[in-house]
């Protein structure tokens, strides 16, 4: 006589044992799952290379989930720039970092931008964020040019969110 | 006497015919894990976080009844498990036809080389539950045959005892 009893025990033993092996197996392979599957994003984060597509920040930006970092001068983010970004020149780093840090944690990138394909400012400003601790730092190339032609928000004047003697005490170049 | 062969006959073709079936069924999922949990996904059952778990989970307790049935050890819960699979996976390929699903299978294969329609599908794993409730009957059958002459004496000693 079949003991349904038994046959459960059973059963629950060997799911037991199934999900031990699963689980073990799935931990030490090299192309295992995680757990829980975190949804998934279409951006593709580029870890090594440092730069990111104009879609992929487009759509970052419209998430909330990047912070802008302009790194031209002021006096070229004071004539536009994208909208709610901060403005870091690389030269000013030192004197604005400070200030600026506490705006840029808590995103899941931090995009840094100049204009023309050959500007340097936006690698220089990336390097400087990833030796102060950021790890998450991409550049948009060319990135002024590419989000006026997608005809992306832009402003003009200064940083938003700050008043205007706070805006006044970062900024060395305007009106020079 | 002639039909407890038969039964025994029996017992040991549908064990061996379901433990190919759940053997085979393993190997491509454990190779491509990330492709079998696309499969799971498509099948849009579980919500998106959880898709990862039966991924991960499934194709090794498919294995493990496989070589089970094939050992004849724990006939019970494996005949159970084995069942309730079965029944499930079958449940699910008609819940999604009239949902209007067709993700293909994937119960074999991780990629959608197997293009067949969703009814062949169907029909196919129908035949699986046939094949597993037949398991378990003739199991029975056969414990019931073996009980008053020898309670542990004929093959799968576990699960005549």
């Amino acid at each position: 006589m079949i003991n349904f009893r038994k046959a459960l025990a059973q059963a629950l033993g060997i799911l037991t044992l199934a999900t031990i092996v699963g689980l073990e197996v799935d931990f030490f392979r090299p192309d295992g799952l995680p757990l829980l599957n975190a949804g998934q994003s279409s951006v593709k984060l580029d870890q090594s290379g440092s730069e990111i597509s104009i879609k992929d920040a487009a759509l970052l930006y419209v998430t909330k989930r990047a912070v802008f970092v302009d790194a031209r001068s002021q006096y070229e983010f004071l004539q536009g720039h994208v909208l709610g970004a901060l403005n870091i020149p690389p030269s000013d780093f030192k004197f604005l970092f400070k200030t600026l840090k506490p705006r840029l944690d808590g995103f899941e990138a931090i995009i840094t931008y100049c204009d023309g394909e050959l500007c340097p400012l936006s690698h220089e400003l990336a390097g400087q964020l990833r030796a102060a601790g950021f790890k998450n730092v991409l550049v948009l190339k060319n990135g002024w040019t590419l989000w006026n032609n997608e005809k992306l928000p832009t402003e003009r004047g200064g940083m938003s969110g700050f008043t205007p003697a706070q805006s006044e005490a970062m900024c060395r170049q305007c009106g020079k | 006497m002639q039909a407890v062969r038969k039964i025994a006959i029996a017992d040991v073709a549908l064990r061996v015919a379901l433990a190919g079936i759940f053997i085979y069924a393993s190997w491509d999922k454990i190779l491509h894990p990330k492709d079998f949990a696309a499969v799971v996904r498509g099948y849009r059952i579980l919500p998106d976080i959880l898709v990862n778990i039966p991924a991960i989970i499934l194709p090794w307790l498919e294995l493990m009844l496989g070589v089970l049935l094939l050992i004849g050890r724990l006939r019970e819960g494996t005949l159970l498990l084995v069942n309730a699979l079965l029944i499930t996976f079958w449940i699910i390929l008609v819940v999604n036809y009239f949902r209007g699903i067709d993700v293909g299978c994937g119960c074999f294969s991780t990629t959608r080389e197997e293009s067949s329609p969703m009814l062949w599908y169907i029909f196919r794993d129908g035949l699986f539950v046939v094949l597993a409730l037949g398991a378990a009957r003739v199991h029975r059958a056969r414990l019931r045959g073996a009980a008053p002459t020898n309670a542990g004496g004929s093959a799968g000693g576990d699960a005549e005892a």
